[in-house]
């Protein structure tokens, strides 16, 4: 099950780009496994753009499943896994 | 092309491969461009099988390119009007020299494993070992994707089991990511379907990735990209770009290619001259040393056949273009235009620093053509002659009605954006918006909502829409075509090189334009009808060449349907330049274009022509180069003169500085030619602001000059349908109006003019009209051909039921005749055509049974 945020989040990476933290609802969670990442194509003819996403389990006080996502230079949380 | 090689440049990748989908067009370019950056070029395809999978195949080397070209052709050529695929036997038969790759997503691999079909998979990767052996690898091809890397893993260990190395390889598509949204607006314009609706799996990841991204992407399974830099080193295909190909021709026992030329072309001189004069002789000497030198002797005699057989054949034919500079051509009897009278240079057409095979084209009779065309393939062999291909790309208007449709953008928008950009390419668009008076006023361009929409247009430029066919151009081959290009079907039915005239050209293959020219067509009908009428045989080439009527005529505009003379612009030239001489003729086609007239060339010879002006040279050393012209550079040739007799140029030096300066220059490249141009000159004893002035009208003129010898060419043509207007008028007309559509005018024009010259028109008689406008008793018999709704069948039963008597009633009209019923309403009985007796209208119809 999973649940749908969309809410802005900050995001530390290390100098391979790779994230290491994010920073939701001012909660600290660090990133324990880079599961998955893959960009999806926008519809672009709608003047949307593309966005980056990364799946991760990051602990805060446990470890659970997170999808970001990075929208122009912004990033965000889009979703939550049980 | 040149992102991909300039991205790949950039990341220092040390190869890159070039895999068109059941094509090879873009190879041959891919193949010089990648070379100029240092980057090895990889050639192949990706193919249709038989059985819908793709295969990937890669040239090791010559052979391997030979085997694709040979597989493609077949590939093509078995499959007319549908998609082409090879099927397994044609795989096994054309494998040598290739590596074969698994193939995308669509290729078998991959979709059995996919599928969870392991035993079928095993099957085919049996079969391709089969036929590759070592040279078979399983590719794998990774994208990101929410699950992990998408599509691999499960080929990775299928592989392994089998035993097969895998290669890294990417489906590159664009250099840089963002481009992924041209990709798929082309895909949805090649669908035609909006890009919304695009099916199947989108994705961004077909950029040209850098060796860290693909490292990264495999680095579970390192040896997939070793085994990638293996491929790579095994490809090592040398293209033998510049070796010629000439058909082969065969020679009299004892002779050479170049003896036989040259006895030809000194008897051919004789012939024309009467006697050889050593200047002659020496233009001639040094002309085919020049051909020999070049290896281009077969060539000539190829064409010179070609003209040989069909002038036999009463086919009218002749070379246009700097052919005509030639005097081995005009010898041979290829061109009508003699160099030594109108001092035409031969460097215009070939030297020694030029190494592309000549270009010889050919106006031949239009109803002909196709004559002179299966003579060809007879003697050469259908398997060694096809059409040249030609890539149309998008331009302005193209690209934007193709891309606004596909993004739906309201059809409106588009025709307003779209008026009045005929001539502009996609990526001149925005730059040319804001100065293009045709753009300025135009407040699509200006509109915010579609700035985007006009960079994917700008995106697009350039890219090619689809092959058809080369007019007129054939290739002939020096054995079997398909071993060097593949080939395949037009939509018109015709077998076409995947490769434009330009890269044919590049892998030393012989080009022959024939073009279908009207005005041979109407010279010759109109000499058969003088024949038919007067019984009198005009031999053209006897004709004065400066008929006092004939230019009376011009003179005075009356010129309709005369070749190359007839349009407003030329008429009024004509009346402006008051000709009198052959010359004037040359000039008056040289002049009358929108480069000189733009550039009012003629507001500055016109004055001088008729002594209103005086004739004035920046420099006495330009006199011997522009004196023809009164001081004013008209044709090419005077590039090389000047060039030559100003700055000491050699004559073929001069022909390369003049190409230079034709073609698209920055101006470096300019500055850098301005500098040379100079220095050359001073040393020449000429001042550093004279040379200054002369390379500024050099400039400028480069981008209009004329061949004077194509000039001249149509000169000869454009003379000759003048006087025979003159002097035979109903001849004349008849044949201009059996030619239609040709020339300027609609055929009601002509047929005023022609009356205006005397000719009665009568109307068209069954019993006395033809399938094309004849001459009767100095009248013109309208075609049966004019009446609306006569099939070809139809006249061509009236025709052969008349040829037993004519016609006395519509009794025996009807039942002898194929007629199309709707013709037969009262409308077209009661023409006077339908009047075959003395017998009254009325009577007539109501004496026979209704017939519509």
């Amino acid at each position: 099950m999973s649940k749908l945020i969309g809410e802005p989040i900050k995001v530390h990476q290390n100098e391979d780009s790779m994230i290491t933290a994010f920073i939701w609802r001012k909660r600290l969670y660090r990133v324990e496994e880079v599961l998955s990442w893959w960009r999806e194509p926008s519809e672009w003819w709608r003047g949307k753009v593309m966005r980056l996403f990364v799946r991760v389990t990051a602990k805060n006080s446990s470890i659970g499943t997170y999808e970001l996502y990075k929208l122009g230079e912004e990033w965000f949380l889009h979703r939550v896994f049980d | 092309m040149d992102r991909l090689l300039e991205k790949a440049k950039a990341l220092n990748m040390p190869a890159l491969a070039i895999t068109d989908h059941n094509r090879l067009t873009g190879a041959i370019r891919f193949y010089e461009k990648a070379k100029v950056l240092g980057i090895k070029p990889i050639v192949g395809t990706e193919i249709d099988l038989e059985d819908g999978y793709h295969l990937t195949l890669l040239c090791k080397n010559m052979r391997g390119y030979t085997s694709l070209c040979r597989l493609l052709t077949e590939a093509h050529m078995t499959n007319k009007g549908k998609q082409p695929c090879v099927p397994k036997e044609v795989l096994g038969k054309f494998s040598a020299g290739l590596i074969a790759l698994s193939g995308c997503s669509k290729g078998k691999l991959p979709t059995l494993i996919g599928k969870g079909k392991t035993e079928q998979a095993k099957k085919a990767a049996c079969l391709y070992r089969e036929i590759f052996g070592y040279n078979f690898f399983v590719e794998l091809i990774r994208y990101p994707s929410r699950d992990g890397l998408s599509g691999s893993r499960g080929l990775a260990i299928f592989a392994k089991e089998e035993g097969i190395p895998v290669v890294a390889t990417n489906n590159v598509h664009y250099a840089a990511m963002k481009e992924y949204k041209v990709k798929e607006l082309l895909n949805a314009i090649d669908q035609n379907i909006p890009v919304s609706q695009l099916p199947g799996y989108r994705t961004v990841e077909q950029y040209l990735k850098s060796p860290k991204e693909m490292t990264r992407l495999f680095k579970d399974i390192p040896e997939a990209i070793s085994m990638t830099e293996e491929v790579a080193s095994r490809c090592n295909l040398e293209l033998d770009i510049g070796k010629l190909h000439f058909p082969k021709f065969e020679v009299p026992q004892g002779e050479t290619q170049h003896s036989y030329l040259s006895k030809l072309a000194l008897a051919g001189a004789s012939r024309k001259y009467g006697s050889v004069t050593p200047k002659i002789r020496n233009r001639l000497e040094k002309e085919l040393e020049t051909i020999k030198k070049l290896g281009f002797c077969g060539y000539f005699l190829a064409v010179w056949d070609i003209v040989r057989w069909a002038k036999k054949r009463g086919i009218r034919c002749q070379a246009r273009g700097s052919a005509a500079d030639s005097l081995v051509v005009y010898a041979l009897d290829i061109s009508t235009v003699d160099p030594i009278q109108y001092d035409l240079l031969f460097e215009r057409f070939m030297h020694p620093l030029r190494r592309e095979p000549p270009d010889i084209d050919l106006d031949i009779d239009r109803r002909r053509r196709d004559e002179v065309r299966d003579y060809i393939y007879q003697k050469y062999g259908a398997g060694n002659i096809a059409c040249v291909g030609t890539i149309n790309t998008y331009r302005a208007r193209g690209a934007i009605r193709d891309a606004g449709k596909a993004l739906q953008i309201p059809k409106e928008i588009i025709e307003e954006a779209c008026k009045g950009i005929h001539y502009l390419s996609a990526s001149q668009l925005l730059e040319y918006a804001d100065s293009l008076p045709e753009l300025k006023k135009n407040t699509v361009y200006k509109s915010p909502e579609l700035k985007k929409f006009f960079e994917l247009c700008v995106a697009i430029d350039g890219f090619p829409k689809h092959l058809s066919v080369h007019l007129g151009g054939l290739l002939i081959g020096d054995g079997r075509l398909s071993d060097l290009v593949p080939l395949e079907w037009s939509s018109g039915g015709d077998i076409i090189s995947q490769y434009d005239k330009d890269d044919v050209e590049k892998l030393g293959l012989v080009k022959i334009d024939l073009l279908s020219l009207p005005t041979l067509t109407v010279i010759g009908n109109t000499l058969s009808n003088i024949k038919k009428n007067r019984g009198i045989d005009v031999d053209l080439d006897k004709i004065p060449k400066n008929d006092r009527e004939a230019f009376a005529m011009l003179r005075d505009g009356k010129t309709i349907g005369i070749f190359q003379l007839e349009s407003p612009a030329q008429r009024e030239m004509a009346g402006r330049l008051l000709p009198n001489r052959f010359e004037d003729i040359i000039v008056s086609i040289s002049l009358v274009r929108p480069g000189p007239l733009k550039s009012s060339m003629d507001k500055v010879y016109l004055p001088r022509r008729h002594g209103r002006e005086p004739i004035t040279y920046l420099h006495p050393k330009l006199q011997n180069a522009l004196s023809e012209t009164l001081g004013v550079i008209l044709y090419q040739e005077q590039v090389l003169k000047v060039a030559h007799d100003l700055a000491g140029m050699s004559y073929a030096e001069a022909d390369g500085f003049r190409r230079a300066m034709t073609h698209d220059r920055t101006e470096e490249e300019m500055e850098k030619m301005r500098d040379s141009f100079i220095s050359c000159s001073r040393k020449n004893g000429v001042s550093r602001k004279i040379a200054e002035k002369v390379f500024e009208q050099l400039a400028a003129f480069a981008a209009y000059g004329f061949c004077k010898a194509h000039a001249v060419a149509y000169a000869v043509l454009a003379y000759q349908t003048l006087w025979l207007k003159g002097h035979y008028p109903a001849e004349f007309f008849a044949a201009v109006l059996s030619n239609q559509p040709m020339g300027y005018y609609p055929p009601r024009v002509l047929v005023a003019d022609a009356k205006r010259f005397g000719v009665e028109i009568l109307p068209p008689d069954i019993n006395n009209s033809f399938d094309c406008y004849t001459v009767e008793n100095g009248a013109i018999r309208v075609s049966l051909k004019q009446l609306k709704g006569v099939s070809e069948e139809a006249l061509e039963s009236i025709l052969s039921a008349r040829a037993d008597g004519k016609f006395t009633s519509l009794r025996d009209f009807v039942p002898l005749t194929i007629f199309p019923l709707r013709f037969t309403n009262l409308g077209s009985c009661k023409s006077s055509s339908f009047l075959l007796s003395r017998e009254s209208r009325a009577p007539t119809l109501t004496r026979f049974p209704s017939v519509g």
